[in-house]
């Protein structure tokens, strides 16, 4: 007997009518659902997230498709793809089906699921089917029997659990009747292509015809209903993440990480800076919290939320989006609150870890330029002081500012108002420059340099700070103060090539200067002197002895900067053994120093770097070794007050160099 | 209403300080500049009471100095002084506090200032005699040292920081000029707006030498650096051993333990 089925059997072709006009109305009600909500996302400013097309769509469908972002966060993540691969699999099934019996029959006379073709559909929808409905009961006890900790749940989710599991469970039931009567005794060879259907359809084996044809006619109508409803809650539950968070695939920021808009300081037009309410951000900023499926990924990742702060990525994205659509004009700030706002480290592990693109440093950047700019707002007294600091002297410490190029004294460096040609400049930032423990890096690199044959210039006393730590607390202004007199000075003294040891410093000048004209090839030490040693130029003797250590990968370097290799690269060849910590590479823990939180006594939670550092002893490595002077002073002062003193110690990565040069 | 502060740029006190070739003030070399502190507060609770007044009332802000010094102009301008004088004088580091205040007083003379702030001192030269001298050649009411400031109808109440912690408070009637102290308020950080604004704030520059017409009653004499005493020690070593020995330089060298 020919493997096919009859499609429309015992309901009849003439549900089709109904059935479309139903269908349709159900799309009628999604798409506006959907149009209602663009007025919400038209609140926000005007930004381009269309450029770039093809390639934003191939990230759209990559992205959607391979549920690659879903999956980085193992058990929800593979029950999540699973589930959406085989949800997607019966929706394909529905389309075939729809395209051979109101199209192709009638059209062109044409059959085309049948054979060893229908058997393969039957057999993996069947599958699919299945699949879709396992996966759908792990994630249904997962958050409502485990109740993972920060999972919140609303309407929404009972809502849709219920939905879906209807769907698959009626879809199952309709088949197993159907086979009941029309394959179980008359084609039982085709039957074994729906392994499903059939333990269903043996269930109802005892059945009398017109007992089963009753059933499924009901059946068939249930499960229609079911989906048709589906179609039509999409816009107003969770549901909409299916297409709200697709479009933000297609929608993400190309640009490079971490990119902030340099606000033109000269437009005197502008009155408004910064984000006080819905109408200061952009669309995008609002459309973000439509497309979060409240993960808390995010707010698993954050440092702050880890420490107690009052600070969770997920909520502030949250809070924007409610904001948007009850209350536009109210204020911004005072509903995501100045604690939040200024507990984050611009970490970015947020945003890493997001599987919907959602951006969340940048809305808070934007409420902190609306504190620094518009009201002229510190997270504390500290802050204030030392962006007055920074004003006078060109440092946070409000050390002189001629006294900043003292570190260099004795050592090997020109400074650059000689006049000399040199082949780098070593942009040595505030910490290397002033800090005592962090001089010692300045110190170790320029050893380094020497050793390898670079000869290194400094800015000396007309060197800057670069501006990062005041710009991500939102003061725009300071930070172009600073950036345009180091780009000036740096562009006269006609400089080929920058060094920095500062992630900061290194971010700052290589991509936020080109915003205000610096272009120029920079670099961190990191990836510099991973070159010297691949070249020749500068030969390490792993001596005295192999040492074990455990590496912190700084934000700024590994998920802003994408260099997780070349440091550890450098740490090998000189002879280190390494145990890597759980949080490592993009998931890195950040050091509390971010986000220009250097500058701001840590008053709400625990302390963060102590955090790390014990995450860092846990490994059993005696020796934390990091690439950044903002986490080392945080580790130096998370050891003592973690209590790790004696047990581990942290290094600067040039550190370690310095002593490993081959004589 | 109207009210004048006067302000002075002075080197930031973490800078290095070298005698000038005269011997006679520092060198000006490699010195970060910046709006002496007290001069902040004396701002500050001028912004606040131009708020507080609201229409009709004016705030004059004065310094007096070379022109590096309309930088301090500039910040105090975007802090929320309505208009600015320059008195350019390249050498006021030169003058004593007498002759600076006669230049001030001879500004303000033909101004009709109600209330004027100063700071309660200079953190550079540190006379705290500009403010009160102003106050006597003008013939204003004076009170010093304020961390309490009120205002109302012509009379001012005026909370000073006394010796030993205490505090004491004075009734001025206007005119009346008062310096300002540590604790009197917090100097706001100016917004981008009214940094935006203050570039267009006028700057009246006016030559010392329209305003000058006193001469200098004290004379500095000598600039150093104060000659080096012994330096301290620091012990190190095991805790029992330290203790003997502070006991032992304790016992010899001071008189506490007798």
């Amino acid at each position: 007997m020919e493997a096919t089925r009859e499609i429309y059997w015992n309901v009849g072709h003439g549900v089709v009518w109904p059935m479309y006009l139903f269908a349709f109305v159900a799309m009628g009600i999604a798409a506006w659902g959907f149009w209602r909500r663009l007025a919400v996302y038209r609140q926000g400013r005007a930004l381009n997230r269309v450029d770039q097309l093809p390639r934003r769509i191939a990230l759209m469908l990559q992205g959607m498709l391979a549920q690659g972002k879903v999956v980085r966060v193992l058990d929800p993540g593979i029950l999540h793809a699973l589930f959406f691969w085989g949800f997607g699999l019966l929706f394909i099934g529905t389309l075939l089906i729809m395209a051979q019996a109101d199209f192709s029959v009638p059209v062109f006379g044409i059959v085309f699921l049948k054979g060893t073709f229908y058997q393969l559909f039957s057999l993996v929808l069947d599958v699919a089917g299945l699949v879709a409905l396992v996966m759908l009961c792990g994630l249904l006890v997962r958050r409502f029997f485990i109740k993972p900790d920060g999972l919140e749940t609303i309407r929404d989710d009972y809502v849709v659990h219920a939905l879906l599991l209807a769907i698959v469970l009626t879809g199952f039931v309709t088949e197993g009747v159907r086979m009941a009567a029309t394959e179980l005794a008359v084609n039982p060879g085709l039957a074994r292509f729906s392994p499903v259907g059939l333990l269903v359809a043996r269930a109802f084996a005892s059945l009398s015809a017109e007992e089963l044809l009753l059933t499924h006619k009901v059946l068939w109508w249930v499960h229609f209903f079911l989906a048709v409803a589906f179609i039509a809650a999409i816009p107003f539950t969770k549901l909409r993440h299916i297409f709200t968070t697709s479009a933000n695939y297609l929608f993400c920021d190309l640009g490079p990480k971490g990119a902030l808009a340099t606000i033109n300081l000269e437009d005197e037009t502008v009155e408004q800076f910064g984000a006080a309410t819905i109408a200061d951000l952009s669309w995008k900023d609002i459309f973000d919290a439509d497309a979060c499926t409240s993960c808390k990924r995010c707010q698993d990742r954050c440092p702050a939320s880890a420490t107690g702060k009052p600070l969770s990525p997920m909520k502030v994205v949250k809070q924007i989006g409610e904001l948007a659509r009850t209350n536009p004009a109210g204020n911004l700030i005072d509903t995501v609150s100045r604690d939040a706002l200024w507990s984050c480290t611009t970490c970015r592990s947020c945003q890493e870890i997001c599987p919907a693109n959602v951006e969340h440093v940048n809305k808070i950047i934007e409420m902190r330029r609306n504190l620094t700019l518009m009201e002229g707002e510190f997270p504390g007294d500290e802050v204030r002081t030392a962006a007055s600091n920074i004003e006078v002297n060109g440092n946070p410490f409000g050390l002189a500012y001629a006294s900043r190029g003292d570190w260099a004294d004795g050592l090997p460096v020109t400074l650059m108002e000689s006049g000399e040609e040199v082949d780098i400049l070593y942009f040595v930032g505030c910490y290397a420059s002033f800090d005592k423990r962090n001089r010692e890096i300045a110190r170790s690199f320029v050893t380094i340099c020497a050793a390898a044959g670079i000869k290194v210039g400094i800015l000396g006393k007309e060197e800057k700070c670069c501006g990062e730590p005041v710009r991500k607390l939102g003061n725009e202004y300071l930070y172009q103060m600073m950036a345009q007199e180091n780009i000036e000075l740096i562009k006269a003294y006609r400089v080929k090539r920058i060094v920095t040891t500062c992630p900061h410093c290194f971010n700052t000048l290589a991509r936020d200067y080109k915003d205000l004209g610096l272009d120029l090839p920079v670099e961190h030490y990191s990836t510099f002197v991973n070159r010297l040693i691949g070249d020749g130029s500068l030969q390490l003797s792993p001596t005295p002895e192999p040492f074990d250590f455990t590496y912190h990968d700084s934000c700024y370097l590994g998920r802003y900067m994408d260099i997780i290799d070349e440091p550890r690269q450098v740490l090998l060849a000189a002879g280190g053994r390494l145990t890597e910590m759980d949080r490592s590479g993009m998931d890195s823990f950040c050091c509390s120093a971010g986000g220009g939180r250097i500058l701001a006594e840590e008053k709400l939670g625990g302390r963060i770097s102590a955090e790390r550092v014990k995450m860092a002893q846990q490994t059993g490595a005696p020796l934390l070794v990091s690439n950044c002077p903002f986490c080392l002073t945080m580790f130096e002062d998370g050891i003592k007050t973690g209590g790790c003193e004696g047990e581990l110690k942290v290094r600067d990565l040039a550190e370690i160099v310095a002593e490993r040069i081959r004589a | 209403m109207k009210v004048l502060v006067c302000i002075k740029q002075v080197p930031d006190l973490e800078s290095r300080f070298k005698p000038n070739a005269e011997g006679l003030w520092f060198n000006e070399t490699d010195l970060a500049w910046r709006m002496n502190e007290y001069d902040e507060y004396a701002v500050e609770q001028a912004v606040r009471l131009r708020e507080q007044l609201g229409e009709g009332a004016e705030l004059t802000v004065l310094s007096i100095g070379p022109d590096r010094v309309v930088e301090a102009i500039k910040k105090a301008l975007a802090m929320g002084a309505d208009k600015a004088v320059h008195v350019q004088d390249p050498a006021v580091a030169g003058k004593d506090p007498w002759q600076v205040a006669s230049i001030i007083a001879a500004y303000a003379k033909g101004e009709g200032f109600d209330i004027i702030f100063t700071g309660l001192q200079s953190q550079d030269r540190g006379s705290a005699q500009v403010g009160v001298s102003v106050a006597e050649q003008l013939g204003y009411a004076c009170s010093t040292t304020l961390v309490g400031f009120e205002y109302d109808s012509g009379t001012i109440i005026a909370k000073r920081e006394l010796e030993g912690g205490l505090k004491g408070v004075v009734k001025l009637k206007t005119p009346a000029l008062v310096t300002c102290q540590l604790g009197l308020n917090v100097p706001r950080y100016p917004t981008l707006p009214n940094i935006m604004k203050a570039k267009k704030k006028e700057i009246a520059q006016i030559a010392v030498a329209d305003l000058l017409v006193e001469e200098p009653v004290a004379a500095t004499v000598s600039f150093h650096a104060p000659a080096r005493k012994g330096g301290g020690i620091v012990l190190e070593g095991a805790l029992e051993d330290l203790v003997d020995r502070l006991m032992g330089i304790l016992n010899e060298k001071t008189a506490v333990l007798r």
